[in-house]
């Protein structure tokens, strides 16, 4: 896809992102640095635990779902970074070999007030494993708006 | 510090946490698998870039927050995972190199009415750089409490 400008969205508009699988290595790597918890980083210890076994931490699936989104092109040099993220909700555990849908919807299109050449799209990022919802969440981002050049 | 207890969580207890220091090759390595845009992953076209330099993801902060604190050990053996987060907020770029200073607040604890063994604490998330205030969230956990040991 190519990248689009801030008016080409409509709210509504939903995005089905490409699956990703995550393994046990990756889960383990991953939560070494970000999140150092026995039922994160070690699969025996994890069967103690109240999960009963090893999975990926939170912060990896949403960014995880985010980088699938990402990689549908719409934003690329046209995004401006963001502001913040709300309403993140982990729902059911992540396990080694789970596959991630990723969904994403426009939940709003707002025009910046102070910066005339930048929109404000909310994009809430909802994922599964087969039927499970895992995680969603809704993310702030800045866009650039066509340029006058291009509106005629 | 051992894993506290609900009971421990009183409102307006504060947790500091060890600062850590990042770096490009960190913050590429995070960014190329969680967020790939091109003012994380590539330090050259991040020049060029909306940010005009190398930045680290937001999620990256987020998640280095929370895994500090984690290392105090406040939820060790105590901890029963976590439903969420809300309110992040990013409020400046971290760049590499820069120390991220993570502290945190509990705003609210109560029983789960359910559950008289576990507990739902709220956790205030404050980061600062060198460079001034850089991410505030506000994180959900699940913890024991000290009914569940006694039942």
């Amino acid at each position: 896809m190519t990248a689009r400008y801030w008016e080409d969205y409509t709210v509504g508009e939903v995005f089905e992102t490409e699956p990703v699988t995550v393994s046990q290595a990756e889960i383990i790597a991953f939560a070494e640095k970000y999140d150092p918890q026995v039922f994160h980083t070690d699969p025996e210890a994890a069967k103690d635990s109240f999960y009963g076994g090893l999975i990926a931490s939170g912060h990896q699936t949403i960014g995880l779902a985010f980088a699938q989104f990402v990689r549908l092109g719409l934003f690329a040099e046209n995004a401006l970074g963001g502001p913040g993220m709300d309403a993140i909700r982990w729902t059911a555990p992540v396990r080694p070999g789970d596959t991630l849908h990723t969904m994403a919807e426009v939940v709003e299109l707002r025009a910046s007030r102070s910066r005339p050449t930048r929109g404000i799209i909310r994009v809430r990022l909802a994922t599964r494993v087969g039927d499970q919802d895992v995680s969603s969440f809704i993310t702030t981002t800045f866009l650039a708006r066509r340029p006058a050049e291009d509106a005629a | 510090m051992s894993g506290l207890y609900l009971e421990d969580y009183t409102v307006g207890r504060v947790f500091e946490t060890e600062p850590v220091k990042l770096d490009a090759d960190e913050i590429i390595w995070f960014a190329e698998r969680h967020d790939p845009q091109i003012f994380h992953t590539d330090p050259e076209r991040a020049k060029d870039s909306a940010f005009g330099e190398h930045v680290a993801s937001g999620f990256q902060t987020v998640a280095i927050a929370t895994g500090q604190f984690i290392r105090t050990g406040a939820v060790d053996g105590t901890g029963l995972g976590g439903p969420g987060m809300d309110a992040i907020r990013w409020t400046a770029p971290v760049r590499p190199c820069e120390t991220l200073q993570t502290r945190v607040e509990v705003t609210k604890a109560r029983a789960t009415r359910s559950d008289p063994g576990r507990g739902v604490v709220t956790l205030a998330f404050a980061v600062t750089t060198e460079s001034g205030p850089v991410l505030t969230f506000e994180a959900t956990i699940f913890v024991r409490g000290r009914a569940g040991e006694q039942a």
